[in-house]
């Protein structure tokens, strides 16, 4: 037990020390406040889209959801903070498991879900544009001091957001070793056969959507907190589902600390090419399409992959060695990434006459 | 009201031109293709390029559709095999972020490139009286341009080996190659003519109104969707959609807000779906 909490704690642990590495910038803090926000969102989407094939391209609106609605909670009908936050995860949960529940229910696969998802976060977008006696449209508004005053202590807004992230590692790697967690895996390789052997798809994947939506509503009611300022813009796709997308990939999908390993190298990138201005669009771009090509299992599993290696090579060299039989690495030790190597599929098919993708939904 | 519903028309017209391409793609090879905005700007740019170098409007025209489907041939030749080599849902996903990537850096290239580069094509008489509605030229142009363009594709469809071909692989794969058609050949050459589908919307955007360097993500959004509700498979489908789109479009900027104009336009488009999970007409005709 106390080997497999280590992943997570050791990742605690780094996050915890980060203010004291950047020496209390301002502009290292918020850095890292973004990053951390961005390893949430992915731990999220990882749940929807690695584990359940759920494509939701509406994290930024669930996001701004949460957002906005916190704000309004707070400042219009003077909730107190704690429970204007629950009740914005609550009903950002619900809206999540309610697109989940129809996508299931009308049957569309990844593709539909993409698309519907995609449409509900362009509506959001205009919503909130057409909003203005709301939300002050592109303007956006200032949230500083409104709910728990953390965008006047950064440090503490910082390890509040840290503590969300720790929490919700903890939750994923619960949940994955759990009972239900075998459930979760068969469902990622193969919905089918998951389904032929007894596991109740639909409450699975409207619980994971529910769970995840609930998060990131969270997550974005604390980004207006910490922020000070929340605007259309901000949670638009590409401020959020790209660079969420992005950093799951290159992470490991699947995987427990692929998200947060991910982020911290989408935001090293980001801070990279920031100062050329539009070339980290086209940055983020190459990246993908190169990541995705050359090396698509992602960075977790494939340093995993290392050191299994290297740790089977020091086995057969001590035939008993003390120790080693206790945990395996569990689950993480061996994901199998969505989409599988070269050559799996198409040995025994052939690529060329391969039958047609056979139902568009 | 006439004018409402003739705008409408050509709006939706110019929408099918759009989706078109992508309903051809993801037919025939079961990848939805993001970049296709992207390959409508490349288009678009080149003509406004080449006008600038004072190239005939025609023949900067037509290189501006080679460009665009040349663009198509080239991600189909390199990028776009790793796709094809999968199949079924992995194909689709693979197909998705690869062309998003594309479309990522397709859009900083353009923004860094040329950021200040804008299309628009101005026809020698703004409006036209017409059995007493004015109209506008532009309005023509692209509705003349739309019609002409489905009329050879129609006929290419129809008409030519090829086009039973392409007709053939999108009913069945399998099928298709059994009787001896080079699944791989048709795919490329209906990528490029995707691409020069793009092209011709993208000039039709410059006749109605102008086509800018930013402009790909929301061409591809739009394609996207008027193709999903059209049904991902089906050329008359796709063509209903959009005019329904466009009819509904116009009706609602001259009526509500933009902003409101897009929540119900995608409202309509998401019931659509719900009501119609294969699209208004889920098979090819």
């Amino acid at each position: 037990m106390l080997r497999a909490a280590a992943p997570v704690a050791i990742t605690a642990l780094l996050l915890v020390a980060v203010p004291a590495l950047v020496g209390g910038s301002s502009y290292g803090l918020r850095i890292a406040s973004l990053t951390v926000i961005v390893a949430t969102y992915a731990v999220a989407f990882n749940l929807l889209f690695g584990h359940t094939r759920q494509l939701f391209l509406c994290i930024g609106a669930l996001a701004g959801g949460g957002a906005y609605g916190f704000v309004l909670l707070v400042r219009d009908l003077r909730l107190a903070p704690p429970l204007a936050l629950a009740v914005v995860a609550v009903g950002v949960a619900a809206f999540g498991a309610f697109l989940s529940y129809v996508s299931i229910r009308r049957g569309f696969g990844v593709l539909f879900v993409g698309v519907v998802t995609l449409a509900v976060s362009i509506m959001f977008h205009n919503l909130l544009l057409g909003l203005r006696q709301y939300t002050n449209g592109e303007t956006g508004l200032a949230t500083r001091g409104v709910g728990f005053g953390l965008g006047n202590a950064p440090q503490e807004g910082y390890l509040v957001l840290v503590g969300v992230l720790v929490a919700a590692l903890a939750g994923h790697q619960a949940l994955l070793r759990s009972r239900h967690g075998l459930a979760f895996q068969a469902l990622g390789e193969d919905e089918l056969s998951a389904a032929l052997s007894g596991i109740d798809v639909t409450r699975y994947k409207v619980g994971a959507a529910a769970v995840a939506s609930g998060l990131i509503g969270l997550v974005g009611a604390l980004y207006a907190d910490v922020n000070g300022f929340i605007s259309p813009s901000v949670f638009a796709l590409g401020h959020v589902d790209i660079p969420v997308f992005v950093a799951l990939l290159l992470g490991g999908m699947r995987t427990l600390l692929g998200p947060v390993v991910g982020a911290v190298l989408f935001s090293a990138v980001d801070e990279v090419v920031r100062p050329f201005g539009q070339l980290t669009v086209l940055t983020y771009g190459t990246l993908m399409v190169v990541l995705f090509l050359l090396f698509r299992e992602g960075v977790v599993p494939a340093v995993q992959r290392v050191l299994l290696r290297a740790w089977a090579r020091r086995l057969r060299a001590r035939p008993t060695p003390p120790g080693v039989e206790g945990e395996p690495v569990a689950y993480v030790a061996a994901p199998r990434t969505v989409l599988p190597p070269e050559g799996r599929n198409t040995a025994s098919e052939g690529g060329k006459a391969s039958a047609r993708d056979p139902s568009p939904r | 009201m006439t004018s409402i519903v003739l705008d409408g028309l050509v709006q939706g017209l110019q929408l099918a031109l759009l989706s078109v391409g992508v309903v051809f793609v993801y037919g025939l090879g079961g990848v939805l293709n993001l970049a296709h905005g992207q390959l409508a700007v490349a288009g678009g740019l080149a003509v406004a390029i080449l006008r600038s170098a004072r190239w005939h409007p025609l023949l900067a025209s037509t290189a501006g559709v080679v460009v665009a489907g040349s663009l198509a041939l080239l991600l189909d030749r390199t990028l776009l095999r790793a796709a094809y080599a999968r199949r079924g849902e992995e194909r689709l996903l693979l197909g998705l972020i690869l062309t998003l990537g594309v479309s990522f850096a397709l859009d900083g290239f353009y923004a860094l490139g040329a950021p200040n580069v804008a299309l628009t094509l101005r026809m020698p008489s703004p409006s036209l009286e017409i059995l007493g509605v004015r109209v506008r030229t532009a309005s023509l142009a692209v509705g003349g341009l739309s019609l002409l363009t489905f009329a050879v594709l129609l006929a290419f469809l129809r008409g030519t080996r090829v086009g039973q071909a392409i007709r053939c692989i999108i009913q069945n794969e399998v099928g298709a190659v059994l009787c001896g058609v080079d699944v791989e050949r048709v795919r490329t050459l209906t990528l490029f003519v995707s691409g020069v589908l793009a092209g011709v919307a993208a000039l039709a955007q410059g006749f109605s109104s102008f086509l800018g360097p930013e402009m790909g993500t929301e061409f591809t959004i739009l394609a996207v969707i008027v193709a999903v509700v059209g049904g991902v498979r089906s050329l008359t489908g796709t063509f209903l959609a959009s005019l329904l789109l466009g009819l509904v479009n116009s009706a609602l900027s001259y009526t509500v807000g933009t902003y409101l104009t897009w929540i119900v336009l995608l409202t309509v488009a998401v019931l659509t779906l719900l009501v119609r999970p294969e699209g208004l007409l889920a098979y090819w005709p």
